[in-house]
């Protein structure tokens, strides 16, 4: 209790609300998740059934060889090796501790020493057995398009979503990425008007044709904040805006001949789409048509029946060319939306664990331009140097990849409530 | 023609005053804007340091909303796969035609006809203009058929000096783009000939200018005319009357009027002065001994009027009408009745192509249930 025998309400009142604040302050809605440190009972015995496996599928190819389980036996080995690590070390650690009880003083000094190295052994085990673990995502080997669109915010969220156009761009000659604009879609004249000297962007489709580029680029979709002084207002005051970026696999027709998920003749590939689902329109003349007019529009629109998915592309003057664009997006977004669909179900015993689906609803990270700060909300992770990251620099991959390490993270507790429901179910 | 809403031209003029300005001649504000964008690529891969781009854009947008045709300012034009180049006093090749083109390939290639095409297939093409015809028909002959046996000729005939220059300007660009030996074979022999193919017997040569088989007969250097499987035409059709009341005002005003109105109205077909082509067309072809013909139409009238001239001659064993996309299913089977032949019509859109074939095409096109009831 206090030892002031008078304080007046005012003053109680405001240091109450003081602390009220301060520890508001403290709290972090959407950032940071703890990371796992000790490995999961289930992931474990998860682990030790692979390693099973691993063992058993050895011993039978010592007998016979079979290209199969040759196959197999090379995914299931780096789990296998992770265990008998993590076993190792953690066999260690039992010797050690009953080492500590031990009436010889000497040697308890000796196991102390060892105790501190021998935890991070089991760390480094346990770190590596929960990666090797992580389903490698089926789609991670194909390159990807990536379509940016301002959100909330009017013009600055035109400018800001040419702003991450540039920056992807950047980061992909960086990286000798191969990149091409499969839409991009100005707002023509406002540049001028407003003399931002950004690009007024009201869409654009990137296609990153390097295989591998979707399991590269796939921790940046969703919604991206902007918080600057805009170059269109007058009073400078800050605004907060938002561009939305989608990343989705692409496959293009060099891909034709491999078998499998990827092939989009495939009847049961993600990628078939039935032409007779599909209606395609063309802009045509109204009236007589042929010699009579001269026709530029060259518009495709496809649209495909059971999904209502529409897909338009008017960017070139050829109309083939423009129906190859419009037909290569729509086997896109229509494999995404499969696939989201499939995962319906796994998100749902996921989401129980607490882990949010990575996919395109929550804002996932803000470029603050006061404060010079990139934070992304997922990993939590601060940069101050927004310049470089915004320029497509280092920082950028820093921040990539902690939030592809943030993802690595949800596998894993997505995995443990998959197994947990399941051995609930038995 | 609809009217442009002033609330448009408003939202327009605030966002650009450029697609303000194209906005009459294109009629859509989208389709400005694709216009826009198309010129500006133009101009900046053509400026220079004392023209910049910003000057050219806007001389260019000042033609266009003159009413110039686009294919005119850029100079090219996309005609199925092929891009082509354009000049003014050529017509510009139209994507309907482009249409029925690939969609007769298509038919030659159906599943397992196409054995019993001859070796050597012989195309003629009249009032070939930019040469598209010919050009897009070999193309699309070799997309499908890749055995380095195959061979096919071309010639196309047209009356203007311009329109030869221009398709033999477009044909050297495509042999540059041929990769294949046996494409390359079969464009490298493709001639385009200047003949009249209205030219009439009982008057004296006009202007020198020869008739279709004599050019042929000249070319071949023999007495009788070479014979031909596939005859091939888009010629001019619109009547003097639709010229005036039909016709877009931009193609009235800049395209050749040579290739859009027949310029000898012939007694022969006194009721309308659009078709005086056709009767010779299909006189050509009973000579020539053509199997195929395939003619471009301007409208469902103008069709069924040369489909009936088509089975007056008594030579084809089959009259089809084809529409705009020949290619797509019609929601229903849809047919004409002219005097006691039921005329098939195929695809969907306006009437654009009469198609006629007779004895061993027969076979090329036997896959499909195509027998007319006569």
């Amino acid at each position: 209790m206090s030892t002031v025998p008078y304080v007046c309400a005012r003053c109680l009142r405001q240091s109450i609300n003081r602390s009220v604040r301060f520890s508001r302050r403290q709290l972090r809605l959407q950032s940071t998740s703890a990371p796992v440190h000790a490995i999961s009972p289930t992931l474990l015995s998860r682990a030790r059934a692979v390693a099973d496996e691993y063992a058993s599928i050895s011993q039978r190819l010592a007998s016979d060889y079979d290209a199969k389980a040759a196959k197999r036996l090379g995914e299931l080995q780096s789990t296998s090796a992770a265990v008998k690590e993590y076993d190792k070390a953690h066999s260690a650690l039992t010797e050690l501790e009953s080492l500590l009880h031990s009436p010889d003083k000497e040697l308890r000094d000796l196991a102390e020493d060892d105790v501190q190295p021998t935890r991070d052994r089991i760390e480094q085990a346990s770190a590596a057995l929960r990666s090797s673990l992580i389903p490698v995502h089926p789609f991670a080997h194909l390159p990807c398009l990536l379509e940016i669109r301002p959100g909330a915010g009017g013009d600055e969220a035109a400018l800001f979503a040419g702003d991450l156009l540039h920056m992807y761009e950047a980061y992909c000659t960086r990286h000798g990425l191969r990149t091409a604009r499969l839409k991009f879609e100005t707002a023509d004249g406002m540049v001028s008007s407003t003399g931002a000297g950004g690009t007024h962007l009201q869409e654009a489709i990137l296609s990153v044709e390097d295989a591998g580029a979707y399991g590269n680029l796939r921790c940046e979709a969703g919604v991206h904040r902007v918080q600057r002084v805009p170059a269109t207002e007058s009073k400078g005051r800050t605004h907060t805006s938002a561009a939305s970026v989608l990343v989705l696999p692409s496959l293009t027709s060099e891909n034709d001949g491999e078998t499998g998920e990827d092939s989009f003749n495939n009847p049961k590939s993600d990628y078939y789409v039935d032409p007779k689902d599909v209606t395609t329109e063309v802009m045509r003349a109204s009236g007589a048509g042929g010699q009579h007019v001269n026709r530029t529009e060259s518009a495709v629109r496809l649209t495909h029946i059971p999904t209502k998915t529409v897909v338009a592309i008017q960017e070139t003057r050829s109309q083939i060319q423009n129906r190859e664009k419009a037909w290569q997006l729509l086997r896109s977004r229509i494999a995404q939306q499969r696939r989201n669909e499939r995962e319906e179900e796994i998100a749902r015993l996921r989401r129980g664990a607490g882990a949010g689906r990575v996919g395109r609803e929550h804002k996932v990270r803000t470029y603050n331009w006061g404060q010079q700060r990139v934070s992304d909300h997922r990993s939590g992770l601060d940069l101050r140097n927004l310049d470089d990251v915004i320029a497509g620099g280092e920082s950028l991959d820093r921040v990539m990849e902690s939030v592809r390490a943030w993802m690595a993270e949800q596998e894993v507790i997505g995995l443990v409530a998959e197994e947990e429901s399941k051995q609930s179910k038995v | 023609m609809p009217r442009i809403s002033p609330a448009l031209v408003r939202h327009a003029k605030q966002t650009d005053i450029r697609l303000a300005k194209l906005l009459p001649i294109c009629r859509s504000l989208d389709s400005a804007r694709n216009e826009l964008r198309w010129l500006k690529q133009h101009a900046s891969s053509i400026q220079s340091d004392n023209a910049p781009a910003d000057v050219l854009v806007n001389r260019l947008i000042a033609r266009r909303a003159k009413g110039e045709p686009l294919q005119y300012i850029l100079g090219s034009e996309y005609f199925g796969d092929l891009r082509l180049e354009c000049r003014p006093g050529v017509l510009i090749p139209r994507p309907e035609t482009a249409a029925s083109i690939s969609h007769l390939v298509d038919l030659l290639f159906q599943s397992h006809t196409f054995r019993s095409l001859p070796r050597k297939l012989q195309v003629l093409d009249l009032c070939t203009g930019s040469g598209c015809l010919p050009l897009l028909f070999h193309h699309e002959y070799f997309k499908h058929n890749l055995r380095a046996d195959t061979d096919i000729r071309l010639i196309g005939i047209d009356i203007s000096k311009r329109a030869l220059k221009l398709a033999r300007d477009n044909l050297s660009t495509q042999l540059i783009a041929q990769k294949a030996p046996s494409s390359l074979r079969s464009l490298q022999k493709t001639r385009f000939l200047r003949a009249d193919v209205l030219h009439d017997a009982n008057i004296p040569h006009q202007f020198g200018i020869p008739s279709v088989l004599d050019a042929l007969r000249t070319l071949e250097g023999t007495p009788t005319p070479p014979c031909f499987d596939i005859l091939i035409s888009n010629p001019p059709y619109i009547s003097s009357r639709a010229f005036l009341n039909t016709t877009a005002r931009s193609v009235k005003l800049y395209e050749p009027k040579l290739a859009l109105v027949p310029q000898h109205p012939a007694p022969t077909c006194p009721v309308n002065d659009g078709d005086t082509f056709y009767p010779r067309i299909l006189d050509v072809a009973r000579k020539l001994d053509a199997k195929v013909v395939l003619v471009e139409v301007g409208d469902m009238e103008q069709a069924v009027r040369v489909a009936s001239l088509a089975i007056e001659q008594g030579l084809w064993d089959a009259v089809e009408i084809w529409r705009d996309e020949p290619g797509r299913q019609a929601p229903a089977e849809e047919s004409v009745k002219i005097g006691d032949v039921c005329v098939f019509v195929r695809g969907v859109g306006y009437g654009r192509s009469v198609f006629a074939y007779r004895g061993s095409a027969t076979e090329w096109f036997a896959s499909e249930k195509r027998v007319v009831s006569v």
